[in-house]
């Protein structure tokens, strides 16, 4: 029951739709409006016929080189549908209104046909008029039935053969529809990306403060130790002392090896100071006259204060060493879900990347968290270093 | 010698007392975070006082702040700073007030246990005691600057003078004499074009006063 409701309802709706398509042609023929009007039908159908009408993708990533299929979708959507929907919606909505206005008449003219007058009495179809009971009992609710079993049977299959229409003239092409698959993976890896990276960024932190709380704690503990031990080891056995000195001194290159290894992976300033305090620490420390502006960063994964950290100490050191510079500059701000970061001197240009190792190190760890990284440096100066990098979201 | 210390990790903050009660120092408090230990230096106004640089709450930074709060409070109060690294942007903020009795040691160095002690005296008579590693990263520079004109013997020498050494402790360590030492001294002053000083604290601030002045521009926050 409610099926046929539906499908009457889809069928007046088409009906209506149908006019103002004629009428609004050409407002239709502007992409946007068009395409809105399309889509509309594509979800109006989609909800009767009871399938998953996934939104069309806004452009499609290409235009698809001179395809074999002989109609366009462009011109299969813009003109070939229009036509083909008012072709239909009209006839078979007008049919319904039809019928509908029939049966209205039959039961008015069954019921109340003594009311009319007597030279304008109501008529059935066929011009059969009804002026006694006889007629009314019989002929008009004839024709109601079989008006209202037309509608009830062959409402439904009609708005279905319609919808099917629609959908199929309407319908995503293949590129379309697999850019719409491409776009939902890259929304995906996107955000899977972003979660990695915070996951990341919880590790690296974690590592770094149980490193400094744990390992490097209690091998200072042990490095006392020993150290009180050796001082008080007068008199002892050569061989102990000399033990007991190996031992201390072993424990102090585990404790700077230690110390390298932590700065490797999330230096320590960068976790007391933040990314804005470590590269101010990096500018003040520059040999070159340094000029540092941090915009508003909010939060920037650890994983990526730490590719930033490493690109100005490389760039820094690259200029201290290489450039020949007066003053330099380091710019890092966010733009939305990127952070940019710029590092810039007035030197004599010519850095060439593949000499020496740091710089192709930075674009590696840049590119693992899909970032950019731009090196320009004509002969004669400026060199600038740009890297941008993602921050999720 | 009266120390207060500012430790959170009990192992090391029991070492420290340890080696400090064997070496003839009063170990008045120990404090497990920043605002105690202002409180105990208010209380036993100690001779000299031991700070790690991570404490509680947020184990960032804490300790610099305590350390120079504590110096705000106390004028001149002598802080020895402990961390399991260094950082030249910490050495020159304890420094900044151009005072002495200032200390920035790696937490390693304490196993030094004669030369820690050393130090700490030091600190506590208002010189400095700066780690090597401080140093050797302020003096790894670019080739082309004025510290490249120095010869090898005279980096050993300002290295040691920024550490906090005096001339006759320098002469030991290098096994020169205390002329040959103040020979050198004259010359990386003059290689630096600084003027010749005495005071020990005050030469580290000199070495690093040179460097931040060479600097020029500072960094802006905007």
């Amino acid at each position: 029951m409610r099926d046929r409701w539906a499908a009457a309802a889809y069928l007046f709706g088409a009906l209506g739709t149908a006019v103002v398509t004629v009428l609004g042609a050409p407002l239709l023929a502007v992409p946007a409006q068009g395409r809105a009007w399309a889509e509309r039908h594509r979800r109006r159908a989609g909800r009767l016929l009871g399938v998953a009408v996934p939104a069309r993708p806004m452009t499609p990533p290409m235009t698809p080189p001179m395809t074999r299929a002989r109609v366009g979708p462009a011109l299969r959507r813009g003109l070939l549908w229009p036509v083909a929907h008012v072709g239909t919606a009209l006839p078979s909505g007008l049919a319904l209104v039809l019928c509908v206005g029939n049966i209205v008449t039959a039961l008015v003219a069954m019921t109340a046909w003594w009311a009319f007058p007597a030279d304008a009495p109501p008529h059935l179809q066929g011009d059969v008029p009804v002026d006694g009971w006889t007629v009314a009992l019989t002929a008009a609710p004839a024709q109601a039935a079989v008006l209202l079993a037309v509608a009830w049977w062959g409402g439904p299959p009609l708005a279905r053969a319609h919808a099917r229409l629609c959908l199929a003239l309407l319908a995503p092409t293949p590129a379309e529809r697999l850019s719409e698959r491409l776009s939902a993976r890259v929304e995906t890896l996107t955000r899977t990306r972003a979660d990695a990276l915070d996951a990341h960024a919880a590790e690296l932190r974690r590592i770094e403060r149980d490193l400094h709380d744990g390992v490097q704690a209690r091998l200072v503990a042990v490095a006392v130790r020993l150290g009180v031990a050796r001082e008080s080891l007068a008199g002892a056995p050569e061989d102990v002392a000399v033990l007991v000195g190996d031992a201390h001194e072993g424990v102090e290159e585990a404790m700077a090896e230690l110390r390298g290894v932590v700065r490797g992976v999330y230096p320590p300033i960068l976790a007391d100071r933040g990314l804005a305090g470590a590269l101010a620490a990096l500018a003040a420390d520059s040999a070159v006259p340094t000029r540092l502006s941090v915009g508003r960063l909010d939060a920037v994964p650890a994983a990526v204060e730490t590719v930033a950290y490493f690109a100005v100490t490389e760039a820094l050191a690259n200029i201290a060493r290489h450039a020949r510079a007066t003053r330099a500059q380091v710019r890092v701000e966010r733009a939305g879900d990127r952070l940019s970061i710029l590092v810039a001197d007035d030197g004599a240009g010519g850095a060439d990347e593949a000499r020496g190792t740091g710089l192709a190190g930075i674009r590696r760890r840049v590119a693992a968290l899909d970032g950019t990284l731009r090196l320009t440096s004509p002969p004669g100066g400026p060199t600038a270093l740009a890297v941008e990098v993602p921050c999720g979201s | 010698m009266r120390v207060v210390i500012a430790e959170d990790n009990v192992l090391l903050a029991g070492g420290l007392e340890l080696l400090l009660a064997a070496r003839g120092f009063e170990v008045a408090a120990v404090a497990r975070e920043a605002p105690a230990f202002l409180d105990a230096v208010a209380e036993h106004r100690p001779d000299v006082t031991i700070v790690d640089v991570r404490l509680p709450p947020s184990y960032k930074d804490e300790g610099i702040r305590a350390a120079l709060r504590a110096r705000r409070l106390h004028a001149g109060l002598p802080v020895l700073v402990l961390s399991q690294y260094v950082e030249r942007e910490y050495a020159r903020e304890l420094l900044s007030d151009g005072r002495g009795g200032i200390g920035y040691l790696l937490k390693d160095r304490v196993s030094r246990v004669a030369e820690f002690t050393g130090g700490l005296r030091r600190v506590a008579a208002g010189g400095t005691a700066m780690d090597p590693e401080v140093i050797s990263q302020l003096l790894v520079r670019r080739e082309d600057d004025a510290l490249a004109r120095l010869s090898p013997r005279e980096h050993e020498v300002l290295a040691l003078m920024a550490e906090g050494h005096d001339n006759a402790a320098i002469a030991c360590r290098l096994r020169i004499t205390g002329n040959a030492v103040h020979k050198h001294i004259g010359s990386v002053f003059a290689k630096l074009g600084l003027p010749p000083d005495a005071g020990g604290h005050r030469r580290v601030q000199a070495v690093l006063t040179y460097l931040d002045h060479r600097r020029g521009a500072g960094a802006t926050t905007e």
